[in-house]
């Protein structure tokens, strides 16, 4: 997997419906830990994914592999995005190409600047579309434009990237890079964790706007209260490294009432009574 | 082949050269200083200030055919205000205007009659039973004249000094004696710059008074064959605050010598230095601070960045003895290493005798980081864009605290967009 040099392109017009990724029987390790045992998932332009499960079941590292983070090996299974094999990609080619990943955890990158950080990526990606990249001048006007989706304050640009935020402002300056970046496909790696009740709703409604008939979005979550702002269409429960159950907005609702246990039949029972979608 | 061994002959035939051009105008600064040469001792490996120091680059010069000859600095567009003097070295060892003039000084800023300028004046009361660094012995053998300053009143005068050396054997050795009347405010700046094999090696005095502040910034940028040998000595009063910011980048070999002695205690010094030390670069701060009374303060921050087989070194000496209670002393070096091949030797030393004092210290060596690396990429930023970020950011925590004018200067900009290329 290599860095390659962008070559500007124009992104085919995607439909409502369009099978933007498509994920099979993937496994993936970090050292020699086997984390995904087997992942399938197909996510179209339009739909809203939840992805739910305890700690430790492998949501934050199918995100992870998705986006390309180095430290883990897949070791089966393939994933495609537009038809295209992702896994052969940069983290920065699959960046490019559409694919963002909004971290549980955002970096803090002391001495880079925030508004160079983001004019730096939002030109990569304008690049990769055939878009002429922005100055430093139409950037900062169009970047404070944006940040009225989460409500931030253009102050923030000037600080370096993530440092000294709050948990909140990190995770509003995710949605803000998602936004210039418009991606197709949008991974939310717990974005509502560490919110406070009006800052989730900012939140919810910055990725509400984002979310396109054209794009797709994966929320990966532990909590209904973000899933009650933002309505999934599917829902899947991870354990051990797969998905085992999938479902509407109400198996959401109904793990939040009866817990994991009751999924993976820990509880006593086989949860065959999971509304089915 | 120790330093020793490689420079005794070099070393020999430099002072004979020297001597010989000593019969040429000249001030009391040379002739005192080359009595005293019979006395040197050319480090060596086995000193442990020199353990990790070779002297090669400087040695490399031929001393039959050193020149002073210098080059026309690219001053910046700056905003000049009557407080205000830009000068810059001459091939005789004058320091004139941008326009070829003798300087007009600044309200607030005298020169010294030349009778005033005793070199050693000030260093020896900073180490006062301690051999002088190798860079301001050369200084003192070296003919050529002084510029001494008296900086007075409240009101900060800003001093820039400018040396552009572009010609093979060149060998400069500015002397600056700094006075500061009590409460006078001075801003001092610094931009060194060598593009061929060649010597640079300054030596700075300085004495600052009661209440007076001195913010020097020194930006040297040199090329592979050119050695830099920069040496301070700053004698403060109390209350006295003294603001270093050192960046040093491109060097065959540079060596940063400050030494600050509190006189009575109760002084503020704030030193700050970045070190960029890629090609074969060997980038050397040795620092000394005396606290010689109650309640000084220290804080030290030395950022080093070593890539391909770049050398960082230093050592930062802190002496606290019993009479220096209540000091507040923080120490911090900050490493970057990039390269397999690359080196850092940092050292601490810290010499505290006094009891009721807080003295920290700290040392880290990392790489950059895979999490924030990954993050950059995951943005759509190529590995190496995400590199030439993270290097930079390092960097900006010492840059940060440059001024406005000395971030105009065309070979800061080049630091700035990273990677720093080994020829200027």
């Amino acid at each position: 997997m290599t860095s390659t040099e962008t070559t500007p392109v124009r992104e085919a017009p995607i439909q409502t419906g369009d099978l933007l990724l498509s994920i099979e029987n993937l496994h993936a390790r970090v050292e020699e830990n086997e984390i995904l045992r087997g992942v399938s998932l197909r996510i179209r332009a339009g739909e809203i994914h939840a992805l739910m499960g305890r700690n430790g079941s492998g949501k934050s590292t199918l995100s992870k592999v998705i986006a390309g983070h180095p430290a883990y090996t897949v070791t089966a299974g393939s994933i495609s995005y537009r038809g295209q094999d992702l896994l052969a990609l940069s983290p920065e080619d699959r960046a490019r190409s559409g694919v963002f990943l909004g971290f549980q955890y955002p970096v803090e990158i002391p001495g880079v600047s925030n508004l160079e950080f983001l004019r730096v990526s939002c030109n990569a990606r304008r690049q990769h579309r055939g878009q002429e990249e922005l100055d430093t001048f139409a950037f900062e006007d169009h970047v404070r434009e944006t940040m009225a989706i989460v409500r931030m304050d253009p102050a923030f640009l000037e600080r370096s990237v993530n440092e000294g935020f709050s948990g909140g402002e990190k995770k509003r300056n995710e949605v803000l890079q998602m936004a210039l970046l418009e991606p197709l496909v949008a991974i939310l790696d717990e974005t509502d964790s560490g919110l406070d009740i009006d800052a989730l709703r900012i939140v919810a409604n910055g990725v509400k706007q984002l979310a396109l008939p054209t794009t797709a979005t994966l929320l990966i979550t532990h909590y209904q209260r973000l899933l009650d702002a933002i309505t999934p269409d599917f829902v899947h429960v991870m354990a051990e490294g797969r998905i085992l159950r999938t479902g509407g907005k109400d198996l959401a609702m109904a793990l939040e009432q009866r817990g994991y246990d009751w999924i993976d039949g820990t509880d006593g029972t086989d949860g065959s009574d999971t509304p089915q979608p | 082949m120790s330093n020793a061994t490689q420079s005794q002959p070099w070393l020999e035939t430099l002072l004979q050269v020297l001597a010989r051009r000593s019969g040429q105008p000249d001030t009391q600064r040379g002739t005192a200083q080359r009595a005293s040469t019979r006395d040197w001792r050319w480090p060596t490996h086995r000193t442990e200030a020199w353990r990790f120091t070779d002297l090669g680059c400087l040695t490399q010069l031929d001393p039959t055919r050193l020149h002073t000859r210098t080059a026309t600095p690219p001053w910046p567009d700056a905003a000049v205000s009557s407080r205000h003097v830009s000068l810059q070295l001459d091939g005789r060892g004058h320091w004139l205007s941008p326009q070829g003039e003798p300087p007009t000084w600044p309200h607030g800023l005298v020169p010294l009659p030349n009778e005033e300028i005793t070199p050693g004046q000030v260093a020896h009361t900073v180490i006062p039973s301690g051999t002088l660094p190798l860079g301001a012995q050369l200084n003192g053998v070296t003919p050529g004249p002084s510029l001494g300053l008296q900086v007075r009143g409240p009101d900060p005068v800003h001093l820039a000094l400018a040396i552009q050396v572009e010609q093979a054997q060149a060998w400069l050795a500015p002397h600056l004696l700094l006075v500061l009347q009590p409460g006078a405010r001075l801003c001092l700046s610094w931009h060194v710059a060598a593009t061929a094999q060649a010597a640079v090696m300054p030596v700075v005095e300085t004495r600052l008074g009661l209440g007076a502040q001195l913010e020097e910034v020194t930006m040297a940028w040199g090329c592979p064959g050119a050695t830099f040998l920069n040496s301070s000595f700053i004698n403060q009063s109390p209350r006295s605050v003294y603001r270093r910011t050192n960046v040093a980048w491109g060097w065959g070999l540079s060596r940063d010598e400050p030494f600050i002695r509190q006189s009575q205690g109760q002084a503020e010094t704030h030193l700050y230095s970045l070190a960029v030390a890629r090609g074969q670069s060997l980038l050397d701060t040795h620092s000394t601070v005396y606290f010689d009374g109650p309640a000084g303060q220290l804080r030290q921050r030395h950022q080093a960045l070593a890539d391909d087989r770049g050398h960082s070194v230093f050592n930062g000496r802190v002496v606290v003895p019993r009479v220096a209670q209540q000091t507040d002393a923080g120490q911090l070096s900050r490493n970057l290493l990039l390269s397999t091949r690359a080196r850092i030797d940092t050292k601490p030393q810290l010499e505290i005798v006094a009891d009721n004092v807080q003295c920290t210290h700290g040392a880290t060596v990392s790489c950059l980081q895979d999490d924030e690396l990954f993050y950059l990429q995951s943005r759509g930023i190529g590995r190496d864009q995400a590199s030439r970020l993270l290097q930079r950011g390092f960097c900006e925590d010492i840059l940060q605290r440059l001024p406005k004018a000395a971030l105009a200067w065309p070979s800061l900009q080049r630091l700035l967009e990273v990677p720093v290329p080994d020829q200027p």
